[in-house]
């Protein structure tokens, strides 16, 4: 063998360095800013003509160590105690719509056919569609009066449902209000939440379907046959082969596309805008607003979003160990 | 009893059939629920693209397809006649076109500098053992986890005051470009890597053995090899850059990107859908095509290779 022990080391050195100046660099200096009391407000224009102040050093910052203040003072932060809760709830409505739906849509398109081969074809579609331009897309869609998916929630939904109460309410000891037709879906605390989350898994089902489709097609096909001669029917063979057997591979999914949802901010933005009051302010909008549009905390900001890195390094810890494992 | 069991078998059988016909039927239903599913968005988005700004705001499928809303977004609101009243409706030139610009600039850009970067890097980590390398893949591949806000929030205050050619960094291409960086050369070394771990060693051991030293087996043997995995690679790289939305925000600021620019289509009634409309267009039709290129290696991209 003639390969020098220096080799490797210049080939990998510039990526190292890109990479560490990158990702460690701003981790080391949002834990130094997050001790300290380092606010630019001083420039108070600063958020809405930023353009002129930005090259401006001489704009005086107070800078001094607060210790842990900063991280104090998010714990009584009743808006960013909200914000904790709507990422977890947007995390668990999202991930647990796209893994289902990822889920039922690879056991459906993966068998072999014409139509399944078009469908797995079009699966790659949302995920080239940017997570803002979804945001918007899906907002306009919502609308109460124009929207697309309201109208065909209505007919779809709301109006079946409205007759058969009506067809109850003729007997004569019921009486159910119907459902109403025009819910303003952004409008809502709860449905804006949820929306925003449907966006997301309109994004993240069909890959999640592609993964399970890969892992589907790595399956001996003679297990489900052994399970059909023995008589097993498809919910059967669903419930008892192909869930056990894909088990790891949700259980890797789910991981990683909760550290996705943990991150969730861009169709925030283009969506409902953290609305209506507050009830989809994410983690990371919030941090977004507190350091760069209404206050420019950048001290606080740093301990908010260092709080989000604590939760994500856990997380990341079980998913490495868990897919190093599976090797 | 053999006349029994025959009567028996004959009846399962249409039974069977019957049920074999409903399934069918009930899976192309759920195949056209699957493509609904996934079209109807961008369907809808499409077609609003060409509606008259009037017919924006109905749910109505039969309208005069107009390129207006394409022109207003490119024009740089000089051109369009009756001044007044159109401006009064919102319908005044967005002047996209350095946006459209920034953009492909950008994301070039962070391809050009980060795959050359990942794909040696890659090639290292895959062909040989050195001290710390397994630790350096996992500590690449956890950087996927750091939260871009984190990434931005030091960088945005750095480039506040790094001046270059007596301009500060932030709310320029090149500040945006080495804070892409960070989400792009992970992703692009787990790729490659995985493209030269499935190039089988023969090859380039023969070149050692002809007297080859390790800089031109990369050259002229490993890397015309894995070409098709560096594009694959690249245009991978090149989408994730394009729908960057937080850094172009934050570090990018009036230097508007696409992702940015979409959200200065609103005008005194709210957004102009049909302007946003055909705003995305732009930013979503080309992506459709790099993503069909690279369609069999999204899911080993966005996973690092963890779902096989």
């Amino acid at each position: 063998m003639r390969k020098k022990r220096w080799v490797p080391w210049v080939l990998v050195g510039p990526a190292l360095v890109v990479v560490f100046a990158t990702t460690v660099y701003p981790l080391l200096a949002a834990l130094y800013y997050s001790f300290h009391k380092y606010d630019l407000r001083k420039a108070p224009q600063f958020a809405v003509q930023f353009a002129s102040q930005l090259g401006d050093p001489l704009v005086s910052v107070d800078w001094s160590l607060v210790s842990l203040n900063n991280y104090a003072r998010a714990f009584s932060d009743s808006r960013f105690i909200n914000s904790l809760n709507v990422t977890f709830w947007f995390t668990v409505i999202s991930v647990g719509l796209s893994v289902i739906i990822g889920l039922l849509i690879a056991v459906v398109v993966q068998k072999n056919g014409r139509l399944h081969t078009l469908t797995k074809i079009l699966l790659i579609f949302p995920f080239a569609v940017s997570p803002a331009l979804k945001g918007y897309s899906w907002r306009y869609m919502l609308n109460e009066e124009y929207g697309i998916y309201d109208l065909l929630i209505d007919v779809v939904i709301v109006r079946p449902i409205n007759v058969v109460i009506e067809l109850v309410n003729t007997l004569p000891v019921v009486d159910i209000a119907p459902l109403s037709e025009s819910i303003v879906w952004l409008a809502d605390r709860f449905w804006a939440l949820f929306m925003l989350a449907m966006s997301e898994t309109w994004g993240w089902a069909p890959l999640i379907a592609l993964m399970f489709v890969g892992a589907l097609g790595s399956i001996d096909e003679q297990i489900f046959e052994a399970a059909r001669i023995d008589g097993a029917n498809r919910l059967q063979i669903f419930w008892r082969v192909t869930l056990p057997l894909l088990r790891p591979v949700i259980l890797i999914v789910t991981m990683l596309k909760t550290i996705f949802s943990l991150k969730m901010f861009d169709q925030v933005v283009t969506m409902t805008g953290g609305g209506p009051v507050r009830a989809t302010q994410t983690i990371n909008y919030y941090i977004h607003q507190v350091g760069f549009v209404r206050n420019l905390d950048i001290g606080y900001a740093s301990a908010l979003s260092y709080i989000l890195v604590v939760i994500l390094t856990l997380l990341a810890a079980l998913y490495v160990a868990k897919v190093l494992n599976r090797e | 009893m053999a006349v029994n069991v025959a009567a028996e078998g004959s009846k399962r059988s249409t039974w069977d059939s019957i049920r074999q016909e409903i399934g069918r039927l009930l899976e192309t239903l759920a195949l056209l629920l699957i493509i609904a599913f996934i079209m109807l968005p961008i369907f809808w988005l499409a077609m609003t693209s060409f509606k008259p700004a009037e017919k924006t705001y109905t749910t109505d499928i039969i309208f005069t397809p107009t390129l207006k809303n394409y022109e207003i977004i490119f024009s740089d609101g000089t051109v369009l006649v009756n001044e007044g009243t159109e401006r009064e409706r919102g319908e005044i030139g967005r002047n996209m076109v350095p946006s459209v610009v920034n953009s492909v600039l950008v994301s070039c850009a962070t391809v050009l500098i980060a795959i050359p970067l990942a794909t040696i890097a890659a090639y290292a980590f895959s062909r040989y053992n050195f001290f710390g390398n397994r630790a350096m893949l996992i500590w690449i591949l956890t950087t996927q986890f750091i939260p871009a806000i984190v990434v931005a929030i030091p960088f945005f205050t750095l480039f506040r005051s790094v001046q270059v050619f007596g301009e500060p960094l932030l709310g320029t291409r090149w500040g945006l470009i080495i804070v892409n960086m960070s989400i792009v050369l992970p992703y692009a070394i787990w790729m490659i890597k995985g493209f030269v771990d499935a190039l089988p060693g023969e090859i380039e051991e023969a070149a050692y053995v002809d007297g080859a030293n390790d800089f031109q087996v990369l050259l002229f043997v490993s890397l015309p090899l894995i070409r098709p995995g560096i594009l694959v690679a690249s245009v991978f790289a090149f989408i994730m850059s394009w729908n960057e939305f937080l850094f172009a925000l934050i570090i990018g600021r009036e230097m508007r990107t696409m992702q940015v620019a979409l959200m200065t289509t609103s005008a005194m009634r709210g957004v102009m859908w049909e302007q946003m409309a055909a705003a995305g267009m732009i930013v979503m039709v080309p992506i459709f095509f790099l993503a069909m290129f690279i369609r069999k290696n999204v899911v080993d991209g966005l996973t690092m290779g963890a779902v096989k």
